[in-house]
């Protein structure tokens, strides 16, 4: 099977959607940025009554938190990015891709009927699952992989 | 075929062969050498069973002055091929005529094993204590401190004692001799000839030209026996011309004291040659400190090679039947192995003649595009992605500027560089995230510098995209940023751009 193929029949649930950490809505911002430093995340899903609400991201801190201290005490909500375009589980890989590309988005949460959360599909998700196609073309790579011997090995 | 019954006598003339002997004049091989065709017509073997297989080296030249069958054969390997030959027709007599350095060096390992399998093998170790076919460097049984031409401030290794070196090795029957004294050599080979095993005799050879003195007063005929215990089975070590000296046990250590003043010779170590520890205690005593010890040092029987291989072939045969190779081989599991379809594969495998001097990665080339995305992100460089050009900033430049550059382009990476446009680090979104917002109140005192990620991974464009998916997978990377031979920012490329790549994929 090609790859695009394989995108096409790849549900986004079978990809690796962990990288993401989880804060209660009305959080403040101050402490969403440690957890996130302490998870080593770019992205929280923020939750209210166990229900997807909104999505902040390390290019949110750039845009809106990291130069504006009088905003660190605010609570999530005041920065973050309401009702995020969501997939579900059984979502082609390629189609939650397409979204990315076409609306520009970096993270897609996925979440289930309920609008619980199963995950985020991040940069990290994709990359790994693309890189996980290439082990031996790529870790066991030589130096010069064209260099060939000029003649047969002699003794 | 067997030994009972020759019926011509042959005598030592027979023996030597129509080729001119090449050793230096007043070498020791000859000594030995004659000695060995004295010996030969009274060890009872026809003459068409006899072999002589040598090594390399001065002494290896030796099968050519036997008119037997021989083989001059590979550095270190004559107990090998002996051994092949010793199983294959026991009715043989052969004889591995080898040098220190030969077969201790080169054949070291060779010689060992042969000797603990026990086969049955007259083994003669010349040992001059230099190489001389190679003029004159110095021999794994050079003397600690012997200046030869590769050792010019004297040796710096302890030499291996080659008695001591069989007996380790689990040998049968190991005896020493010394080419000047004729008869005692003739003697000592007659009796390797006569043991069953593999009989090791290491003969004190002189070199005449690369190493003369080696063996001081031992040569010279009219003081020799003073320095020399001749051994004996049974018989109390005395020695000396006078014979009034000899070889006491004292606590474990063996000492030389004179007879007389009170000690006679029921005081004296008893020669036992089936005894180990006798032997190994003779190993020990090394002339000049002690007298040199000629003679059988250890002579014991036990089962040859040859008897305990040739039992269980009897053993297999009456238990199985006879052999058939035929239906053993088709005992296993076999397959067909079906002529394969044509593969494409990545390197033909085959130089072209005439190709030698340059190297095939010319003729190696892709051809034709891939059209599946798939092959193409391993095929394809990073130049492939169109990489954006990068923005950049100066390590001393405050984060206040860095951020409001980021916001300004809309990107989440910035490449610090130095003054000459070196790549010296990083400074992302997640950079920002990490260490600066909630953290970092004055991001105008800040400095880049502080809070970037120093050196990082950066690839040249050529690099496959699937290579760069790696680094982005194993470090976590969004960004990579591409460089020149000099390090010099040429572009960058992010997960964007590999995502916008596959975009007709996904569809």
């Amino acid at each position: 099977m090609n790859l695009k193929q394989e995108l096409k029949a790849e549900k986004v649930i079978h990809l690796d959607l962990s990288g993401y950490c989880q804060v209660e809505s009305g959080t403040p911002i101050r402490d969403v940025l440690a957890q996130m430093r302490a998870e080593k995340h770019n992205v929280s899903l923020v939750v209210a009554d166990g229900k997807l609400v909104g999505i902040f991201t390390d290019r949110d801190v750039l845009r809106k938190v990291a130069a504006q201290p009088e905003t660190w005490d605010l609570p999530v909500d005041e920065v973050m990015t309401r009702n995020p375009v969501t997939v579900t589980a059984d979502t082609s890989a390629a189609a939650a891709l397409k979204l990315i590309e076409e609306k520009n988005f970096r993270n897609v949460p996925v979440v289930d009927e309920d609008g619980r959360i199963l995950g985020d599909m991040t940069f990290r998700a994709i990359i790994k699952y693309l890189a996980d196609r290439y082990p031996i073309q790529i870790l066991n790579r030589p130096p010069n992989p064209e260099r060939f011997p000029r003649k047969p090995e002699g003794g | 075929m067997t030994t009972a019954t020759i019926p011509i006598k042959l005598t030592r003339k027979d023996f030597v062969s129509d080729q001119a002997v090449r050793w230096c004049p007043g070498c020791g091989d000859y000594s030995i050498l004659a000695q060995v065709q004295k010996t030969l017509p009274d060890i009872g073997v026809p003459k068409e069973n006899i072999v002589f297989i040598s090594g390399i080296g001065c002494s290896s030249r030796f099968p050519y002055y036997m008119n037997t069958y021989g083989i001059h054969s590979i550095h270190g390997r004559a107990p090998t091929l002996a051994t092949g030959l010793a199983i294959s027709n026991p009715e043989l007599s052969v004889w591995v005529i080898t040098g220190d350095g030969d077969g201790l060096s080169i054949g070291g390992n060779h010689l060992i094993h042969a000797l603990r399998r026990n086969v049955n093998l007259n083994i003669i170790l010349f040992n001059n204590r230099i190489y001389g076919l190679t003029k004159g460097q110095y021999s794994p049984t050079s003397r600690a401190g012997h200046k030869t031409k590769s050792s010019p401030m004297g040796s710096i290794e302890q030499p291996l004692n080659p008695v001591a070196v069989a007996l380790a090795a689990g040998a049968s029957f190991v005896a020493r001799s010394l080419d000047a004294h004729t008869t005692h050599l003739g003697e000592t080979l007659a009796k390797a000839a006569a043991h069953k095993g593999s009989s090791f005799v290491e003969v004190f050879q002189n070199c005449v030209i690369f190493n003369p003195t080696e063996w001081g007063e031992l040569e010279d005929r009219q003081k020799r026996d003073e320095h020399i215990l001749y051994l004996e089975h049974g018989k109390p070590m005395v020695f000396g011309k006078e014979q009034n000296k000899g070889i006491r046990l004292n606590n474990g250590r063996l000492e030389v004291v004179e007879l007389g003043n009170g000690i006679t010779e029921d005081d004296l170590l008893v020669h036992d040659e089936t005894s180990r520890e006798i032997a190994l205690l003779l190993s020990n005593m090394e002339y000049p400190d002690y007298p040199a010890v000629l003679g059988v040092i250890y002579n014991v029987t036990r089962p040859t090679y040859e008897e305990g291989l040739m039992a269980q072939i009897e053993q297999a045969r009456q238990k199985n039947g006879p052999a058939d190779l035929n239906k053993l081989y088709r005992s296993a599991d076999l397959w067909t192995v079906s002529a394969r379809e044509e593969v494409q594969s990545e390197v033909s495998g085959e130089v072209p003649a005439g190709l030698d001097e340059q190297y095939v990665d010319e003729i190696d080339k892709e051809t034709a595009e891939s059209s599946e995305v798939g092959d193409r992100l391993a095929e394809e460089s990073l130049a492939a992605l169109q990489p954006n050009v990068p923005i950049s900033i100066d390590a001393t430049d405050s984060l206040a500027k860095a951020i409001r550059k980021m916001n300004a382009h809309n990107i989440g990476c910035l490449l610090v560089t130095d003054p000459e446009d070196h790549l010296i680090g990083i400074l992302t979104e997640r950079d920002i995230l990490m260490r600066v917002a909630g953290v970092v109140e004055d991001l105008t005192a800040a400095k880049v510098a502080d809070y970037m990620t120093p050196n990082p991974i950066a690839l040249k464009p050529d690099t496959p995209i699937a290579q760069a998916l790696h680094e982005m997978s194993i470090h976590g990377f969004r960004h990579l940023p591409l460089v020149d031979e000099e390090n010099r920012p040429e572009g960058i490329v992010s997960f964007r751009d590999i995502v916008h790549y596959l975009k007709p994929e996904l569809s």
